[in-house]
């Protein structure tokens, strides 16, 4: 393919932005991993600089885009068969969205409520 | 170009993770790769934004209080197996989905070199290091507690 293909098309442009949100968010993740590294460690310091914010809040544009584009997708991927009927891809898309909305209040809600 | 770009479309060239031209064994290593690259992808889109969020943004701005603002909290919090073995799990799967997402940009990008052999070892390689480096932090970190 020509160099710079992925420009032509904004479907193209779209396609490559969902593949690289996996790098932002591997970066999140290494991370996450030093905080738990240095909550062990006499060093422990946590995150409350503008730099670390704003590079979150970059991460999350990219993470929202990843759970989006990779939640549509389950009415795709999934075949869902119930007393002989196929689950309609549109309510395996809901299903998947809602627990994205369940997980997203249980986690948040540990993180926040054992904090002191 | 499909919309739907998955190792299950990928996985059956030659060059895929696990794919086996004209082999009529069960393509057991493509099955591994489709399960961690599925598990770990489903499982990033359905908690990892949250933690950003909270952990990445709210806490630093001290909106809310967060566990990993104190370190004691942290600690305690992570002293649990439950959530050593859930950010085990999380890290691990999280991170085989983004070697495959990131070795095939690479190759839509037109960089031969990552269908290669070497290309698959140094990003799935790169993805059991992490792995390996994660159940070491947690295991070395705060001792295990139950309660």
């Amino acid at each position: 393919m020509p160099p710079g293909w992925w420009l032509r098309k904004r479907h193209y442009f779209l396609y490559v932005v969902r593949e690289f949100t996996a790098l932002p968010m591997a970066l999140w993740l290494l991370w996450l991993l030093y905080d738990i590294k240095s909550a062990g460690s006499a060093g422990f310091q946590p995150p409350r600089s503008i730099g670390f914010v704003v590079f979150s809040a970059v991460c999350l544009v990219f993470a929202m885009y990843h759970s989006y584009t990779f939640l549509k997708l389950a009415g795709v991927i999934i075949h869902l068969k119930v007393m002989d009927r196929t689950v309609p891809p549109r309510v395996i898309v809901l299903t998947m969205f809602g627990l994205w909305a369940l997980a997203s209040i249980v986690i948040g809600a540990v993180l926040i409520g054992f904090a002191r | 170009m499909s919309d739907v770009h998955l190792p299950a479309m990928r996985g059956g060239r030659p060059e895929g993770p696990g794919g086996a031209e004209h082999s009529h064994k069960p393509a057991l290593m493509h099955l591994f790769w489709w399960f961690m690259f599925a598990n770990g992808g489903g499982l990033a889109a359905l908690v990892l934004p949250v933690h950003i969020l909270v952990q990445g943004i709210l806490g630093p701005l001290g909106i809310v209080l967060v566990v990993d603002q104190h370190r004691d909290t942290w600690t305690s919090i992570l002293g649990n197996p439950i959530v050593k073995l859930y950010l085990l799990v999380l890290i691990a799967l999280s991170f085989f989905h983004f070697a495959h997402r990131l070795r095939y940009l690479l190759v839509d990008f037109g960089v031969p070199a990552a269908k290669s052999t070497p290309a698959q070892v140094i990003f799935y390689g790169g993805a059991v290091v992490v792995t390996l480096v994660t159940v070491w932090i947690l295991l070395t970190t705060v001792p295990m507690t139950l309660g």
